[in-house]
């Protein structure tokens, strides 16, 4: 099991270095210092400026800087746009909030999903299985910007002002517990209904497959009664694609959250990725994009130390 | 050849499912549309330019007293301020609202109009709830008829071009939500076609080569696209997006098609590696081998041909992800800006939603929603009859 561990991490370190040299040469594509300075800076500014910053080495000097500050967790690189801040301080402050949304919103979208997939499976060919699949479906075509826009003006909106009750706030974070219900359920609830058209459908071929096996005719005709035989036999043996399933959805709801984020204005990773993008804040954007890749990477091993442990087969292969 | 694909199980059994022929025809319909704006059917201009006041509701709902006397205003507004000029008749000419245009009347009687209009308005402003009042709708009544007066009647197809760019209402600058949506079709099947086809050409030649060759080429191939999936893709489409700032194609769709191609190439590529890998066991190809053809020929001629199907089904899934995309980058302010666009469209809406007007988020929905099921449902079809056994590979976005 070590071994195999280890062979995953030794194969994603060559991804990593990919990642991070496609990620500096894109950004560097368009001159970050330009681009941060005006055009009407003058030269002398610029090649101060690029000393500073450390952008005027070779790119493979700067590549190979900025792979020793990763392996280290140096990230005192100074944000541009924001003085006397560091990327690091940005970074601690944003993980929090960030997942504030993600972790509620990959539990509950799980949950129902997977209920509402299994029912759909049990009553297969019945209505309620046709309704429950044309109304992914539906949901699926339609914008997530849509649920937003619309989720944020009937929650925090119109409730207020037809039935005087306000559970939800327009947009803006603040810490603490007491306090998450109020900013943060109203994006988790919209990040679920957008993430549940594909996910039932999924659940649902999943478990339809399984209901043809012969361990559940086996196990019906050894007299195991419906819901043992949907809970116990089949849920078991669909877990393999389900944790697949859940831990893809892991960096897309990173990916997702951003939008969230953007729009609800709450400080998490991505909007504060996003802001740093579009304030031309170099050094921010490139420790947040090598800080995503990572947790991507790692999402990915984690996925097949899971494989390997429900499905000993994985190991050897 | 033709008859041989027609009567094929795969084909027989796609033609027999009803819903995925009207999701196709309707997919068509969708193309034949973005056709006619790309032949200039609707002008750039005509989708930027303004065709009445702001916020006007469309069809189904009639507009409250107190925005009918807005609206009275505006056009009034532009009359009285032309007359006024050096050379009113010259002045006069130059007030357009689409088809709409101010009367070839004599200046002083225009005058006339104006000024009693504006009387009316006086006296409709004084009372403050126009609803509560229903002795003054007559007088709204006939200020509207007065400000129609102003301006030239229409004639002919105007009166249904009129409605037409009416139909929808209009955004918050006055331009015709209709007029924007329509032309936004042509936007998002740019999009959607340019993403769908290099992505699949290039993402099953790179996945087949990488199969069939095998060796360093597949770990390259492999290397390529586990680095470029495991930034999650919006990052990476910010960040590719971002590279052409202050470049000549800033705000135009180079930059859009440019990281959407980067992005979607990888699902395409992944399953026909998957496939090929299959494929190059089985007998036909190591006779083909045996014959003596060379191994880009049987790649091209006898392996990729066989995987047309997972193309067909991949450019169907790949298209869907594409307009989604494509909205949301232009809602984050990424994407064309000189163009209307579904997510522009959305874009601007978020402002108007708050003031309880639906017409263009729910013009630019329901356009892309019909668009997207069309394609989901024909999806899903083309699973069902090329593809049976696999699960779900949908590609999986947002």
């Amino acid at each position: 099991m070590w071994f195999y561990i280890l062979r995953r991490l030794l194969y994603n370190v060559p991804v990593y270095l990919g990642i991070i040299f496609f990620m500096m040469l894109a950004l560097r594509v368009n001159d970050p210092i330009w681009a941060f300075l005006g055009k009407n800076a003058s030269r002398e500014q610029y090649e101060a400026f690029a000393a500073k910053a450390g952008l005027d080495r070779p790119f493979l000097s700067q590549y190979a800087r900025f792979l020793a500050d990763l392996a280290t967790l140096n990230f005192s690189a100074e944000s541009w746009d924001q003085p006397g801040k560091s990327a690091r301080d940005l970074l601690l402050a944003a993980i929090v909030p960030s997942l504030a949304i993600t972790i509620p919103a990959l539990i509950l979208t799980s949950l129902v999903s997977i209920a509402i997939g299994l029912a759909a499976a049990h009553f297969r060919g019945r209505w309620v299985d046709r309704a429950l699949m044309i109304a992914a479906v539906l949901g699926m075509s339609i914008s997530v910007l849509v649920y937003i826009v619309l989720g944020q003006y009937f929650g925090a909106f119109w409730l207020k002002k037809h039935f005087g009750w306000s559970p939800f706030e327009i947009a803006g974070y603040e810490p603490g517990l007491s306090s998450w219900s109020t900013y943060c359920l109203l994006p988790v609830l919209i990040s679920v209904a957008v993430a549940m058209g594909y996910d039932t459908r999924f659940y649902r071929a999943v478990m339809v497959e399984e209901c043809g096996r012969d361990y559940i005719t086996t196990a019906r005709a050894k007299g195991a009664g419906a819901g043992k035989v949907l809970f116990v036999h089949m849920l078991k043996n669909a877990m393999i694609p389900i944790i697949t399933n859940i831990m893809i959805t892991l960096p897309f709801l990173i990916g997702g959250e951003i939008l969230m984020e953007v729009y609800f204005n709450i400080p998490g990773m991505g909007r504060r990725l996003l802001t740093a993008i579009v304030a031309k804040d170099f050094p921010v954007v490139q420790v947040f994009t090598a800080m995503f890749a990572a947790l991507f990477i790692l999402t990915n091993i984690l996925t097949d130390i899971l494989y390997a442990i429900f499905d000993p087969r994985v190991r050897l292969s | 050849m033709i008859r041989r694909i027609y009567h094929s199980l795969g084909v027989q059994k796609f033609i027999r499912n009803r819903l995925a022929l009207a999701a196709l025809a309707v997919i068509l319909l969708y193309f034949a549309a973005a056709g006619v704006v790309l032949l200039g059917g609707i002008t750039l201009e005509e989708a930027t330019q303004r065709a009445g006041p702001d916020n006007v509701p469309g069809f189904l709902e009639t507009a409250a007293p107190e925005k009918r006397l807005q609206f009275c205003r505006f056009y009034l507004e532009p009359v009285e301020r032309a007359l006024k000029k050096k050379d009113p008749a010259a002045a006069l000419r130059e007030i357009a609202f689409a088809e709409r245009r101010a009367a070839e009347k004599p200046a002083a009687e225009l005058a006339r109009i104006v000024e009693s209009a504006f009387e009316i308005v006086d006296e409709l402003s004084e009372s403050e709830n126009l609803y509560d009042q229903p002795a003054l709708l007559p007088r709204l009544a006939a200020l509207e008829a007065k400000v129609d007066s102003l301006y030239a009647p229409l004639e002919g197809s105007e009166v249904f071009w009129r409605r037409l760019r009416l139909s929808l209402g209009t955004d918050r600058q006055g331009r015709s939500i209709a007029i924007r949506a329509v032309y936004s079709i042509k936007v998002a099947v740019q999009v959607g076609l340019v993403t769908a086809l290099v992505s699949v050409f290039v993402g099953s030649l790179l996945g087949g080569a990488a199969a069939y060759f095998g060796g360093w080429m597949d770990h390259l191939v492999i290397w390529l696209y586990s680095t470029f999936s495991s930034i999650p893709s919006l990052v990476l489409l910010a960040v590719l997006v971002y590279m052409f700032t202050g470049s000549p194609f800033e705000g135009t769709l180079i930059p859009v098609y440019f990281a959407l191609c980067m992005t979607s190439w990888i699902g395409p590529c992944r399953i026909t590696r998957g496939e090929v890998l299959k494929l190059k066991e089985l007998e036909y190809v190591q006779a083909a081998a045996s014959i003596g053809f060379g191994r880009l020929y049987i790649l091209l001629r006898h392996i990729l041909p066989n995987t047309v199907h997972l193309m067909l089904i991949n450019f169907s899934l790949l298209f869907i992800s594409a307009i989604k995309a494509e909205v949301i980058l232009s809602f984050l302010g990424l994407g064309v800006k000189n163009e209307p666009s579904w997510g522009v469209m959305i874009n601007y809406s978020t402002q108007e939603v708050i003031n309880e007007f639906f017409w263009q988020i729910g013009a630019a929905t329901a356009f892309m929603f019909v668009l997207v099921l069309a394609f989901n449902v024909l999806s899903d079809a083309l699973q069902d009859a090329f593809d049976p056994r696999t699960v779900l590979v949908s590609a999986k976005e947002r």
